[in-house]
């Protein structure tokens, strides 16, 4: 049996679930309310003792990391290979995982919790925000979260953000203008990776991600988009966030 | 033909030697001397995309059948692929899921650590005295802005306390996380030695010479042991052969950086 704890189905959350959905794997949704603060909540921290989603439990195992979540889905169940067989192209799914989660995740998240989840949580009675921060278990998650909340994040920072985005960007584009996909010649986790951390990035930077500057990009985005799984994975959530995924639909002429 | 770049044994340079000798595979080695920033210049590989956005910073490269291979333990991963004999990888999924979930931790939180307070102590009085203009033309060439910065850190020695207390402050949270394994299995993960011993023991074989108060029989008994039980390995013996300087648990060079989430 295969639970997945999420909050919406993008980011870190919507890595795992659309690596299942891509392989056919059944799995057990369980929406956590970020907003709400319940992944720190003690029902939660049973689960996941770092507080942190999503979190995948399988046959009783916490499955850790959410890149790592869909190696193990991939190895673990039958259905379409989502990791390239050439060992090269393996070792550079890898690579573009770790350069989005490391690199490009970080200031991306940046961007989201400024404009996104710091707005929507800051109405709360303050006394209430600061005990939940005080809840949150690992240091790192804490100071990520005060800034967002108090809204803290310092123009070098997000001045330092905007470049490393560009920067991806720039050469992601250029990696797409080489190869259908992020690996090679095949999708695998490293475009289930890709898509759920740049999904909406054409709203949120217009600038950096559009027809003209990135059109491969664009195109590997929209072709994502409309796959069968990213299908079923968008009706997962819940908040208004999802419904800008509207801007990848192709226009009919 | 396997060829490997990399400088002294230790850290990102020692795990894939370690990899190479424990599968017995052939190899043409390529030291290089990280303090001269010769990768930099001209005569080097000619670095891929990849190569070139290399988060390990001056980490070593692997090539083999005309790719560059970069990320040390992610270089250990590809020899596990592309040679499966001699694995040293457990066959179930989940043991697997666990040495990509530690290198996660040791690229994020462990090595950045690790390697500032190896930069501050070791790297900096080394270059003491340097001419900086003319370094500084090398350094422009370094496409990640943060390496730049990592190596005028080095290069001013002007390490802030709150990132060396911060430092010591991950070092420790990983010393207790491998002790705290180790007292129940002899390995990190499952119950074979694996790719994840061979991944903390390039970071951790510095420790006992770079912070002794944090790492010593006294405060982490059973990491000294693993530690002890490691170095005696034929195939790490002869990574650790491989030093040109005798002291190969000094050398230090920019690396990962510090998460930006705090």
């Amino acid at each position: 049996m295969l639970t997945i704890y999420h909050w919406e189905p993008n980011a870190n959350s919507g890595k795992p679930m659309l690596a299942a959905f891509e392989k056919g794997v059944e799995f057990e949704s369980r929406y956590i309310d970020m907003l709400s603060f319940e992944q720190h909540a003690p029902a939660y921290l049973q689960v996941n003792p770092n507080g942190t989603i999503p979190g995948m439990v399988h046959d009783g195992v916490l499955v850790p990391e959410s890149t790592v979540m869909m190696e193990y889905i991939d190895a673990s169940f039958a259905g379409p290979p989502l990791r390239p067989s050439d060992p090269f192209e393996r070792w550079r799914m890898r690579w573009w995982c770790r350069f989005f989660d490391q690199f490009v995740g970080p200031s991306i998240s940046m961007f989201g919790w400024s404009f996104f989840v710091g707005p929507a949580v800051r109405q709360r009675d303050p006394q209430e925000l600061k005990a939940r921060i005080e809840q949150i278990p690992l240091k790192e998650r804490r100071i990520a979260w005060s800034k967002a909340i108090y809204g803290t994040f310092s123009p070098e920072e997000m001045a330092e953000s905007g470049r490393r985005i560009a920067l991806g960007v720039q050469h992601l584009e250029a990696a797409l203008t080489e190869r259908p996909w992020v690996a090679g010649d095949s999708y695998s986790i490293a475009d289930i990776s890709g898509f759920n951390m740049f999904a909406g990035l054409p709203l949120m930077n217009p600038q950096v991600a559009n027809d003209s500057v990135t059109p491969h990009l664009m195109e590997w985005l929209r072709k994502i988009n409309e796959r069968p799984a990213t299908r079923k994975l968008l009706p997962l959530g819940r908040t208004d966030l999802m419904r800008r995924y509207g801007h990848l639909e192709r226009k009919r002429s | 033909m396997l060829e490997l770049y990399h400088w002294e044994p230790n850290g990102s340079w020692l795990k894939p030697l370690i990899a190479l000798h424990e599968k017995g595979l052939d190899f043409r080695s390529h030291y290089f001397d990280a303090l001269s920033l010769e990768r930099y210049g001209p005569g080097f590989l000619q670095a891929s995309r990849e190569t070139q956005l290399n988060l390990e910073g001056e980490g070593p490269v692997l090539c083999h059948d005309g790719h560059q291979v970069t990320e040390s333990l992610f270089i250990a991963e590809y020899l596990e692929d592309a040679f499966p004999a001699s694995p040293l990888r457990p066959e179930e999924p989940l043991g697997q899921a666990q040495i990509l979930a530690l290198a996660r931790f040791i690229n994020e939180v462990f090595m950045p650590a690790a390697n500032t307070l190896g930069c501050h102590v070791y790297l900096a009085p080394q270059l003491k005295g340097r001419d900086l203009t003319s370094l500084e033309v090398l350094l422009e060439k370094i496409p990640l802005p943060f390496l730049q910065e990592q190596w005028r850190l080095a290069l001013t020695d002007r390490y802030s306390d709150e990132l060396i207390e911060d430092s010591k402050r991950k070092i420790l949270l990983a010393v207790r996380r491998f002790e705290a394994t180790l007292s129940s299995s002899p390995w990190l993960v499952g119950s074979a030695y694996s790719l994840a011993d061979i991944d903390a023991f390039s970071i951790c074989n510095s420790l006992p010479t770079l912070v002794p108060d944090l790492v010593s029989d006294v405060t982490a008994p059973r990491l000294m042991e693993w530690l002890t039980r490691i170095r005696m390995r034929p195939a790490v013996r002869a990574a650790l052969a491989m030093s040109r300087t005798g002291k190969p648990e000094l050398a230090f060079a920019p690396g990962p950086e510090h998460s930006r989430w705090g």
